[in-house]
């Protein structure tokens, strides 16, 4: 008796363990249309910058060092992968053209994983190390919300090259930049695209509960209303979970003709496979979003993801660039950067808008180090205009959105990615 | 004021009964709840028969895979009264043992042959996965846990923790964090159709052979010599050494018999779910220990009710009681704790409890 009571208490804290980790997982995520982030309070007064500003001295021979936060473990870590070694490229590259003024760059790496958790975790690394000097990521949305307000705090800019929750950036945050686009953009063309151009009115809407893909779940579920559609359920799942049978059952009943998923690659490549399996959804369409647009999702997905269709917010890929690039990037790693994941123009386009920045700014003082200002720089890619990079022409506006491009939609034909709409088409 | 002395002896007991009335009461009033929220939310949604019978049989399979891993959690808690947390790792590797398995068998061409020669290889693959699970909670048992038998309880569930999370982490360093994907040979893939409900061949195969394991579990554990040891030394370990049974070597049976099949339901969880990826094991770990809990620990049939019933409450829980499917973890804990707070013991339990008291 007394032995299982034990046991039960155990149980009931081991429970309690649990909910703490995956709190994250569950935390409601952003509401459409450039809020703020919930559970990310805007800095108030008191911690707001000391007007100091501060600057980074960095001694001759030493390096210029940005941060990097990559989503290497958690639910993408092929994409977040990618996108790291592109940084690593732009890095070399910065570096064989002389770097600035002779300082070469240096990136250093910490792992984001894809959660707010782990995001605040290595904001505050960067924070407390005075010698970074701008920020390259976070690869998630829940990442980046977590990055957002330690970095802000610390006065140190940031570029996300994939987190496309709208939220991410806001009048409100002057260090927040991204080259990727938003989602306020991808659920709205995405909405068009099923009711417009497949003529589909009654959908289901499913996400993962993390604050990108319920993001643009909403912003998703939104617009197809608003374009007179109608939308069945709107289902959340849990990053981790293989069986969602149950969930479709569901669904199946109110027969939807197609289910969005916004999400990651291999929720959907399950969801995609317990579909056909689901009575009332045998030949419901599915379609998810950039998350999902990768090779572990077609290789895990196998031949259930016939037909299905994803969106991509693309870059107006500058083809001699591109294909420099994949070269070094080939020579470097072995292997194609398309394999791991589809962000990699943007993780090497991030990178160079910090360091065009970062040489705009930069001044030699009479000792012969190199000093940057941290409030100018934060100016200072802001202002960034006109520069050219492999996804296209950068220009930041007053909110730090800095991408080029357009959203892309894709259907799986033949086991491949092949486009059917959207930009550059 | 007036200050009232009781005498200490017979009040207790009074009490103790009147709070025992309340709890029944409100056992009652939080069943009847229950009933009409499903009455007036759920049954209002009018989904047919058929939408029911396939979440039941859902529910069943999920059932079949908690009930396979709760019994090893039981098994090694009858015997040695500690919870051996690393057993959700102990499927999750007898899932990769099996995925390297079918990569062999489809690359020497077996899953393309004849029906008899793929059901051939698939018994393979199975039995590399118990294979793999039996090494890795033999070698469990003799690295983390056995050095700590005469160790205060608590230090051996460190241990176990400790291992749970070497096992993982492990896994991760060398297969990496990209989980591997199960290709279903044509012979298993698909199902079949009864009226409006879909079968999966997978889903009949796991709860099919979910329940002949059980049942060869249970006559292992009743009938053979082996079995009888065991029990006696669940019962008492001491005088069970006394009467001339090597406790050690039952105990590494225990564990060879639990892992064994936390490495079918790795296996067969692969092919129905089609992924494996390091941490696999972790939750489904926690909701067969729920399962083991709820049944009452320490007892087989216990478990393996346990497993099916909060299968079942997972499946069908949300849509009978008209809410969103993602808390189902939250149905099916809140069942756990109603289920404590009435029946300590767990469902099973007091046979156990008479047993151990």
């Amino acid at each position: 008796m007394q032995n299982t009571r034990n046991a039960a208490l155990l149980l009931v804290l081991i429970l309690a363990l649990l909910a703490g980790c995956t709190a994250p997982a569950v935390a409601p995520a952003a509401p459409a249309g450039g809020q703020e982030a919930p559970g990310v309070q805007p800095a108030d007064a008191a911690a707001q910058p000391q007007a100091t500003g501060g600057q980074v001295v960095i001694a001759p021979g030493q390096p210029i060092r940005i941060g990097g936060s990559f989503a290497l473990t958690g639910p993408i870590p092929d994409p977040g992968k990618d996108i790291r070694q592109a940084a690593e490229i732009a890095i070399d590259d910065l570096n064989a053209a002389g770097g600035v003024n002779g300082f070469l760059f240096e990136l250093v790496a910490e792992d984001g994983a894809c959660s707010g958790d782990q995001g605040t975790v290595v904001g505050n690394k960067f924070a407390a190390d005075p010698t970074i000097v701008a920020v390259t990521g976070g690869t998630c949305s829940g990442e980046t919300f977590g990055l957002k307000p330690i970095l802000l705090n610390a006065r140190i800019p940031f570029v996300s090259p994939s987190a496309t929750n709208p939220a991410v950036t806001g009048p409100d945050c002057d260090v927040c930049n991204r080259v990727a686009l938003s989602d306020a953009l991808q659920g709205v063309v995405d909405a068009d695209f099923v009711f417009n151009q497949l003529g589909l009115t009654k959908v289901a809407v499913m996400h993962d509960n993390s604050d990108y893909g319920k993001g643009l779940a909403e912003i998703f579920q939104n617009a197809f209303i608003e374009l007179g559609g109608e939308v069945t359920h709107f289902e959340g799942v849990q990053v981790g979970d293989t069986d969602f049978r149950a969930a479709l059952a569901r669904i199946g009943a109110s027969q939807p003709e197609l289910i969005f998923f916004g999400g990651y690659s291999t929720e959907a490549a399950l969801i995609t496979q317990q579909m056909k399996e689901t009575p009332g959804l045998e030949n419901a369409k599915f379609m998810s979003d950039d998350g999902a647009y990768t090779q572990q999702y077609l290789q895990a997905a196998g031949s259930a993801a016939e037909g299905a269709y994803m969106s991509f917010v693309a870059g107006d890929q500058q083809a001699d660039k591109l294909a420099a690039f994949t070269e070094a990037y080939v020579a470097k790693f072995g292997v194609e950067p398309s394999q791991l994941g589809p962000f990699h123009g943007q993780s090497y386009d991030s990178v160079m808008l910090i360091a065009d920045a970062i040489k705009r700014v930069a001044e030699v003082d009479s000792n012969g180090n190199l000093v940057i200002d941290r409030e100018a720089l934060i100016a200072a890619i802001r202002a960034t205009e006109g520069l050219e990079g492999i996804t296209g022409t950068l220009t930041c506006n007053e909110i730090g959105e800095c991408g080029a491009g357009g959203v892309q939609i894709f259907v799986v034909e033949n086991g491949e990615f092949k486009q059917v709409a959207g930009f550059g088409l | 004021m007036t200050v009232t002395t009781y005498s200490s002896t017979p009040l207790p007991r009074r009490r103790k009964s009147a709070a025992h009335w309340v709890l029944r009461a409100l056992g009652v009033l939080i069943l009847v709840l229950v009933i009409w929220r499903v009455y007036t939310v759920g049954m209002a949604e009018n989904y047919p028969a058929s939408f029911w019978i396939s979440q039941a049989l859902n529910g069943l399979v999920l059932g079949g895979v908690y009930a396979l891993v709760a019994l090893g959690y039981t098994l090694v808690y009858g015997i040695l009264l500690m919870i051996n947390f690393a057993h959700g790792e102990v499927v999750m590797i007898g899932g990769f043992a099996g995925f390297f398995a079918l990569q062999f068998f489809t690359a020497i061409g077996w899953l393309e042959g004849s029906a008899a020669l793929v059901a051939f290889a698939l018994l393979l693959i199975v039995g590399a996965g118990m294979l793999a699970s039996v090494l890795t909670g033999v070698t469990l048992e003799r690295v983390a846990y056995r050095p700590l038998r005469g160790a205060p309880r608590l230090v051996p569930l460190i241990s176990a923790i400790g291992a749970s999370l070497f096992l993982q982490y492990s896994v991760l360093l060398i297969f990496g964090v990209s989980p591997r994907v199960y290709q279903k040979p044509a012979l298993i893939a698909g199902g079949f159709r009864v009226g409006d409900v879909f079968v999966p061949y997978t889903g009949v195969i796991i709860f099919a052979t979910s329940l002949l394991l059980m049942l060869a579990l249970y006559l292992i554990v009743q009938r053979s010599k082996l079995g009888k040891a065991m029990r006696a030394v669940a019962e008492d370990k001491g005088t069970a050494a006394l009467m001339g049974i090597d406790v050690n070597q039952v105990i590494v049976f225990t564990f060879i018999l639990g892992s064994a099949l936390a490495g079918a339901a790795g296996v067969m969880l692969g092919f129905h779910n089609t992924i494996v990826k390091f941490n696999s094991g972790f939750i489904l770990g926690l909701k067969a220990f729920t399962a083991a809990v709820l049944g009452g620990i320490g007892n087989i049939p216990g478990a393996m009710m346990g497993a099916l019933l909060l299968g079942l409450i997972e499946a069908i829980g949300p849509s009978a009681l008209g809410i969103p499917t993602e808390y189902k973890d939250i149905i099916s804990f809140s069942v756990l704790v109603l289920i404590l707070i009435f029946r300590p013991s767990g469902l099973l339990g007091e046979v156990l409890s008479e047993k151990k008291a």
